[in-house]
Protein backbone atom coordinates (compact mmCIF):
# COMPACT_ATOMS: atom_id res chain seq x y z
CA UNK A 1 0.00 0.00 0.00
CA UNK A 2 2.82 2.35 0.91
CA UNK A 3 4.80 1.16 -2.08
CA UNK A 4 1.90 2.04 -4.37
CA UNK A 5 1.82 5.52 -2.88
CA UNK A 6 5.52 5.90 -3.68
CA UNK A 7 4.94 4.74 -7.26
CA UNK A 8 2.15 7.26 -7.69
CA UNK A 9 4.43 10.04 -6.41
CA UNK A 10 7.16 9.12 -8.88
CA UNK A 11 4.58 8.86 -11.66
CA UNK A 12 3.32 12.33 -10.73
CA UNK A 13 6.80 13.78 -11.00
CA UNK A 14 7.41 12.09 -14.35
CA UNK A 15 4.04 13.26 -15.69
CA UNK A 16 4.66 16.80 -14.40
CA UNK A 17 8.04 17.10 -16.09
CA UNK A 18 6.75 15.47 -19.26
CA UNK A 19 3.71 17.62 -19.89
CA UNK A 20 5.34 20.89 -18.85
CA UNK A 21 8.36 20.36 -21.08
CA UNK A 22 6.25 19.36 -24.10
CA UNK A 23 3.90 22.30 -23.65
CA UNK A 24 6.75 24.75 -23.27
CA UNK A 25 8.51 23.16 -26.23
CA UNK A 26 5.46 23.84 -28.36
CA UNK A 27 5.43 27.45 -27.20
CA UNK A 28 2.12 27.27 -25.39
CA UNK A 29 2.92 30.19 -23.05
CA UNK A 30 3.73 32.45 -25.97
CA UNK A 31 0.20 33.61 -26.56
CA UNK A 32 -3.35 32.60 -25.85
CA UNK A 33 -4.14 30.12 -28.60
CA UNK A 34 -7.91 30.56 -28.66
CA UNK A 35 -9.77 33.63 -27.45
CA UNK A 36 -10.90 31.86 -24.29
CA UNK A 37 -7.31 31.03 -23.34
CA UNK A 38 -6.41 34.67 -23.79
CA UNK A 39 -9.21 35.76 -21.47
CA UNK A 40 -8.16 33.34 -18.75
CA UNK A 41 -4.52 34.38 -19.07
CA UNK A 42 -5.42 38.03 -18.68
CA UNK A 43 -7.59 37.30 -15.65
CA UNK A 44 -4.75 35.42 -13.97
CA UNK A 45 -2.29 38.21 -14.68
CA UNK A 46 -4.74 40.69 -13.22
CA UNK A 47 -4.59 38.78 -9.95
CA UNK A 48 -0.84 39.05 -9.82
CA UNK A 49 0.24 36.11 -11.90
CA UNK A 50 2.63 35.95 -14.81
CA UNK A 51 0.99 36.65 -18.15
CA UNK A 52 2.76 33.97 -20.18
CA UNK A 53 2.11 31.44 -17.45
CA UNK A 54 -1.53 32.45 -17.43
CA UNK A 55 -1.74 32.02 -21.20
CA UNK A 56 -0.39 28.52 -20.95
CA UNK A 57 -2.88 27.68 -18.22
CA UNK A 58 -5.63 29.06 -20.41
CA UNK A 59 -4.37 26.94 -23.28
CA UNK A 60 -4.43 23.85 -21.07
CA UNK A 61 -8.09 24.47 -20.27
CA UNK A 62 -9.37 25.46 -23.69
CA UNK A 63 -7.62 22.95 -25.90
CA UNK A 64 -6.29 19.41 -25.59
CA UNK A 65 -2.58 19.85 -24.95
CA UNK A 66 0.14 17.58 -23.58
CA UNK A 67 -1.66 17.31 -20.24
CA UNK A 68 -4.74 15.89 -21.93
CA UNK A 69 -2.51 13.82 -24.18
CA UNK A 70 -0.63 12.30 -21.26
CA UNK A 71 -3.80 11.57 -19.31
CA UNK A 72 -5.56 9.90 -22.22
CA UNK A 73 -2.38 8.02 -23.15
CA UNK A 74 -2.24 6.66 -19.60
CA UNK A 75 -5.89 5.61 -19.88
CA UNK A 76 -5.16 4.05 -23.27
CA UNK A 77 -2.21 2.02 -22.01
CA UNK A 78 -4.32 1.02 -19.00
CA UNK A 79 -7.08 -0.50 -21.13
CA UNK A 80 -5.13 -1.84 -24.09
CA UNK A 81 -1.35 -1.54 -23.80
CA UNK A 82 0.68 0.32 -26.43
CA UNK A 83 -2.03 0.07 -29.13
CA UNK A 84 -4.37 1.71 -26.61
CA UNK A 85 -1.93 4.55 -26.12
CA UNK A 86 -1.64 5.09 -29.87
CA UNK A 87 -5.44 5.01 -30.17
CA UNK A 88 -5.55 7.67 -27.45
CA UNK A 89 -3.10 9.79 -29.46
CA UNK A 90 -5.40 9.52 -32.49
CA UNK A 91 -8.38 10.55 -30.34
CA UNK A 92 -6.44 13.54 -29.01
CA UNK A 93 -5.52 14.55 -32.55
CA UNK A 94 -9.19 14.46 -33.56
CA UNK A 95 -10.08 16.43 -30.44
CA UNK A 96 -7.52 19.08 -31.35
CA UNK A 97 -8.98 19.52 -34.79
CA UNK A 98 -12.49 19.74 -33.38
CA UNK A 99 -11.33 22.57 -31.11
CA UNK A 100 -9.84 24.38 -34.13
CA UNK A 101 -6.37 23.98 -32.70
CA UNK A 102 -3.72 23.46 -35.34
CA UNK A 103 -0.99 22.54 -32.90
CA UNK A 104 0.51 19.15 -32.15
CA UNK A 105 1.16 19.51 -28.43
CA UNK A 106 -1.56 17.04 -27.52
CA UNK A 107 -0.75 14.40 -30.08
CA UNK A 108 2.99 14.49 -29.46
CA UNK A 109 2.37 14.47 -25.71
CA UNK A 110 0.17 11.42 -26.03
CA UNK A 111 2.65 9.50 -28.18
CA UNK A 112 5.67 10.32 -26.03
CA UNK A 113 3.72 9.52 -22.88
CA UNK A 114 2.62 6.17 -24.33
CA UNK A 115 6.21 5.06 -24.79
CA UNK A 116 7.38 6.43 -21.46
CA UNK A 117 4.54 4.70 -19.64
CA UNK A 118 5.14 1.44 -21.47
CA UNK A 119 8.82 1.70 -20.59
CA UNK A 120 8.03 2.36 -16.95
CA UNK A 121 5.75 -0.63 -16.92
CA UNK A 122 8.78 -2.79 -17.64
CA UNK A 123 10.38 -1.62 -14.40
CA UNK A 124 7.35 -2.26 -12.28
CA UNK A 125 4.95 0.65 -12.62
CA UNK A 126 1.30 0.12 -13.37
CA UNK A 127 -0.49 2.24 -15.94
CA UNK A 128 -3.04 3.19 -13.30
CA UNK A 129 -0.21 4.87 -11.34
CA UNK A 130 0.22 7.19 -14.28
CA UNK A 131 -3.47 7.99 -14.48
CA UNK A 132 -3.46 9.05 -10.85
CA UNK A 133 -0.07 10.72 -11.31
CA UNK A 134 -1.21 12.84 -14.24
CA UNK A 135 -4.36 13.96 -12.45
CA UNK A 136 -2.26 14.93 -9.43
CA UNK A 137 0.20 16.82 -11.66
CA UNK A 138 -2.63 18.84 -13.18
CA UNK A 139 -3.95 19.51 -9.69
CA UNK A 140 -0.65 21.10 -8.71
CA UNK A 141 -0.62 23.37 -11.73
CA UNK A 142 -4.26 24.33 -12.16
CA UNK A 143 -5.80 23.67 -8.84
CA UNK A 144 -3.71 25.06 -6.00
CA UNK A 145 -2.71 28.64 -6.65
CA UNK A 146 -3.07 30.24 -10.03
CA UNK A 147 -0.67 33.07 -9.38
CA UNK A 148 2.16 30.86 -8.15
CA UNK A 149 1.71 28.26 -10.84
CA UNK A 150 1.65 30.89 -13.56
CA UNK A 151 4.83 32.46 -12.19
CA UNK A 152 6.54 29.08 -12.17
CA UNK A 153 5.52 28.46 -15.78
CA UNK A 154 6.60 31.98 -16.71
CA UNK A 155 10.01 31.28 -15.18
CA UNK A 156 10.43 28.13 -17.25
CA UNK A 157 9.22 29.97 -20.34
CA UNK A 158 11.87 32.66 -20.01
CA UNK A 159 14.43 29.89 -19.73
CA UNK A 160 13.31 28.42 -23.01
CA UNK A 161 12.74 31.59 -25.02
CA UNK B 1 -17.22 -0.85 -0.79
CA UNK B 2 -15.32 1.38 -3.20
CA UNK B 3 -18.40 1.43 -5.43
CA UNK B 4 -20.48 2.92 -2.66
CA UNK B 5 -17.94 5.58 -1.85
CA UNK B 6 -17.71 6.58 -5.50
CA UNK B 7 -21.49 6.64 -5.86
CA UNK B 8 -21.76 8.77 -2.73
CA UNK B 9 -19.12 11.17 -4.02
CA UNK B 10 -20.83 11.47 -7.39
CA UNK B 11 -24.19 12.13 -5.80
CA UNK B 12 -22.51 14.84 -3.75
CA UNK B 13 -21.13 16.34 -6.96
CA UNK B 14 -24.58 16.32 -8.55
CA UNK B 15 -26.19 18.05 -5.59
CA UNK B 16 -23.33 20.53 -5.34
CA UNK B 17 -23.67 21.34 -9.02
CA UNK B 18 -27.43 21.71 -8.79
CA UNK B 19 -27.27 23.93 -5.70
CA UNK B 20 -24.47 26.04 -7.19
CA UNK B 21 -26.38 26.46 -10.45
CA UNK B 22 -29.47 27.60 -8.58
CA UNK B 23 -27.71 29.99 -6.23
CA UNK B 24 -25.21 31.73 -8.52
CA UNK B 25 -26.47 34.84 -10.26
CA UNK B 26 -24.09 35.30 -13.19
CA UNK B 27 -25.34 33.28 -16.21
CA UNK B 28 -21.85 32.06 -17.03
CA UNK B 29 -21.52 30.76 -13.48
CA UNK B 30 -24.76 28.89 -13.96
CA UNK B 31 -23.34 27.20 -17.04
CA UNK B 32 -20.30 26.17 -15.04
CA UNK B 33 -22.66 24.76 -12.42
CA UNK B 34 -24.36 22.65 -15.11
CA UNK B 35 -20.91 21.41 -16.04
CA UNK B 36 -20.42 20.29 -12.43
CA UNK B 37 -23.75 18.49 -12.57
CA UNK B 38 -23.04 16.61 -15.77
CA UNK B 39 -19.59 15.69 -14.45
CA UNK B 40 -21.34 13.85 -11.65
CA UNK B 41 -23.84 12.12 -13.90
CA UNK B 42 -21.56 10.67 -16.54
CA UNK B 43 -19.59 8.31 -14.25
CA UNK B 44 -22.88 6.96 -12.89
CA UNK B 45 -23.87 6.03 -16.44
CA UNK B 46 -20.50 4.35 -16.98
CA UNK B 47 -20.83 2.44 -13.73
CA UNK B 48 -23.99 0.76 -14.93
CA UNK B 49 -22.18 -0.33 -18.07
CA UNK B 50 -23.95 1.89 -20.60
CA UNK B 51 -20.75 3.01 -22.31
CA UNK B 52 -22.39 4.02 -25.57
CA UNK B 53 -24.97 6.09 -23.69
CA UNK B 54 -22.14 7.72 -21.75
CA UNK B 55 -20.32 8.63 -24.97
CA UNK B 56 -23.45 10.17 -26.47
CA UNK B 57 -24.35 12.11 -23.33
CA UNK B 58 -20.75 13.30 -22.85
CA UNK B 59 -20.83 14.79 -26.34
CA UNK B 60 -24.36 16.15 -26.25
CA UNK B 61 -24.20 18.09 -22.99
CA UNK B 62 -21.26 20.34 -23.99
CA UNK B 63 -22.88 20.87 -27.39
CA UNK B 64 -26.06 22.06 -25.72
CA UNK B 65 -23.96 24.40 -23.55
CA UNK B 66 -22.52 25.85 -26.73
CA UNK B 67 -26.03 26.31 -28.09
CA UNK B 68 -27.08 28.07 -24.91
CA UNK B 69 -24.10 30.41 -25.28
CA UNK B 70 -25.05 31.19 -28.87
CA UNK B 71 -28.63 31.95 -27.83
CA UNK B 72 -27.49 34.05 -24.83
CA UNK B 73 -25.17 36.07 -27.04
CA UNK B 74 -27.91 36.81 -29.48
CA UNK B 75 -30.29 38.05 -26.77
CA UNK B 76 -27.95 40.69 -25.34
CA UNK B 77 -26.93 42.05 -28.74
CA UNK C 1 -12.47 10.81 -7.17
CA UNK C 2 -11.29 12.96 -4.30
CA UNK C 3 -9.43 15.17 -6.73
CA UNK C 4 -12.64 15.66 -8.70
CA UNK C 5 -14.49 16.67 -5.55
CA UNK C 6 -11.67 19.00 -4.54
CA UNK C 7 -11.82 20.66 -7.95
CA UNK C 8 -15.57 21.03 -7.63
CA UNK C 9 -15.25 22.49 -4.12
CA UNK C 10 -12.67 25.06 -5.23
CA UNK C 11 -14.93 25.94 -8.17
CA UNK C 12 -17.79 26.75 -5.84
CA UNK C 13 -15.56 28.74 -3.52
CA UNK C 14 -13.94 30.90 -6.21
CA UNK C 15 -15.63 34.23 -6.76
CA UNK C 16 -14.35 35.35 -10.12
CA UNK C 17 -15.97 33.54 -12.99
CA UNK C 18 -12.95 33.30 -15.25
CA UNK C 19 -10.86 31.84 -12.47
CA UNK C 20 -13.46 29.17 -11.77
CA UNK C 21 -12.52 27.56 -15.05
CA UNK C 22 -9.10 26.18 -14.03
CA UNK C 23 -10.76 24.44 -11.07
CA UNK C 24 -13.44 23.01 -13.32
CA UNK C 25 -10.61 21.76 -15.51
CA UNK C 26 -9.08 19.91 -12.54
CA UNK C 27 -12.43 18.32 -11.83
CA UNK C 28 -12.80 17.22 -15.44
CA UNK C 29 -9.38 15.58 -15.41
CA UNK C 30 -10.41 13.74 -12.28
CA UNK C 31 -13.67 12.53 -13.77
CA UNK C 32 -11.99 11.39 -16.99
CA UNK C 33 -9.53 9.31 -14.97
CA UNK C 34 -12.32 8.01 -12.76
CA UNK C 35 -14.43 6.62 -15.56
CA UNK C 36 -11.48 4.63 -16.89
CA UNK C 37 -10.77 3.28 -13.42
CA UNK C 38 -14.26 2.02 -12.72
CA UNK C 39 -14.70 0.17 -15.99
CA UNK C 40 -11.49 -1.00 -17.72
CA UNK C 41 -12.71 -1.72 -21.22
CA UNK C 42 -11.38 -0.40 -24.54
CA UNK C 43 -14.58 1.50 -25.20
CA UNK C 44 -14.15 3.33 -21.89
CA UNK C 45 -11.12 5.03 -23.43
CA UNK C 46 -13.38 6.45 -26.14
CA UNK C 47 -15.87 7.53 -23.48
CA UNK C 48 -13.13 9.24 -21.44
CA UNK C 49 -11.76 10.95 -24.56
CA UNK C 50 -15.26 12.05 -25.62
CA UNK C 51 -15.96 13.39 -22.13
CA UNK C 52 -12.63 15.19 -22.02
CA UNK C 53 -12.93 16.78 -25.46
CA UNK C 54 -16.49 17.78 -24.54
CA UNK C 55 -15.34 19.41 -21.32
CA UNK C 56 -12.53 21.23 -23.15
CA UNK C 57 -14.94 22.50 -25.82
CA UNK C 58 -17.36 23.63 -23.16
CA UNK C 59 -14.73 25.46 -21.11
CA UNK C 60 -13.40 27.08 -24.26
CA UNK C 61 -16.90 28.20 -25.31
CA UNK C 62 -17.62 29.69 -21.89
CA UNK C 63 -14.27 31.52 -21.78
CA UNK C 64 -14.62 32.97 -25.29
CA UNK C 65 -18.21 34.02 -24.64
CA UNK C 66 -17.06 35.88 -21.52
CA UNK C 67 -14.25 37.45 -23.55
CA UNK C 68 -16.65 38.55 -26.26
CA UNK C 69 -19.06 40.02 -23.76
CA UNK C 70 -16.29 42.01 -22.09
CA UNK C 71 -15.35 43.52 -25.43
CA UNK C 72 -18.80 44.97 -26.00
Amino acid sequence: MLEEFGRIVVATVIAWILFLSIDIFWRLPQKGGVSGADAIGTAISRHGGDRNGGWMMGNIICSPDASAGTLLAACGVFVAGIPGGIAAAVLVYVGNRICHDKGYAGTSGALIATFIIAGCMQIGFMASDFIAGMVLAILTIQGLSHTHASRLIGYFWRWRA
Amino acid sequence: MIEQIITLGLTGLIFLGAAATALWKNPFDKLIGLSLLSAGVIPLIVMRGYLDVAIVVAILIPISTIFILLLLGRKTS
Amino acid sequence: MSIALYGAARTVLEKETLLKLPFVNVMNFGIAGLIVFILPHPLTLVAAAAYFVGSTLEANAIASAIARRKQE
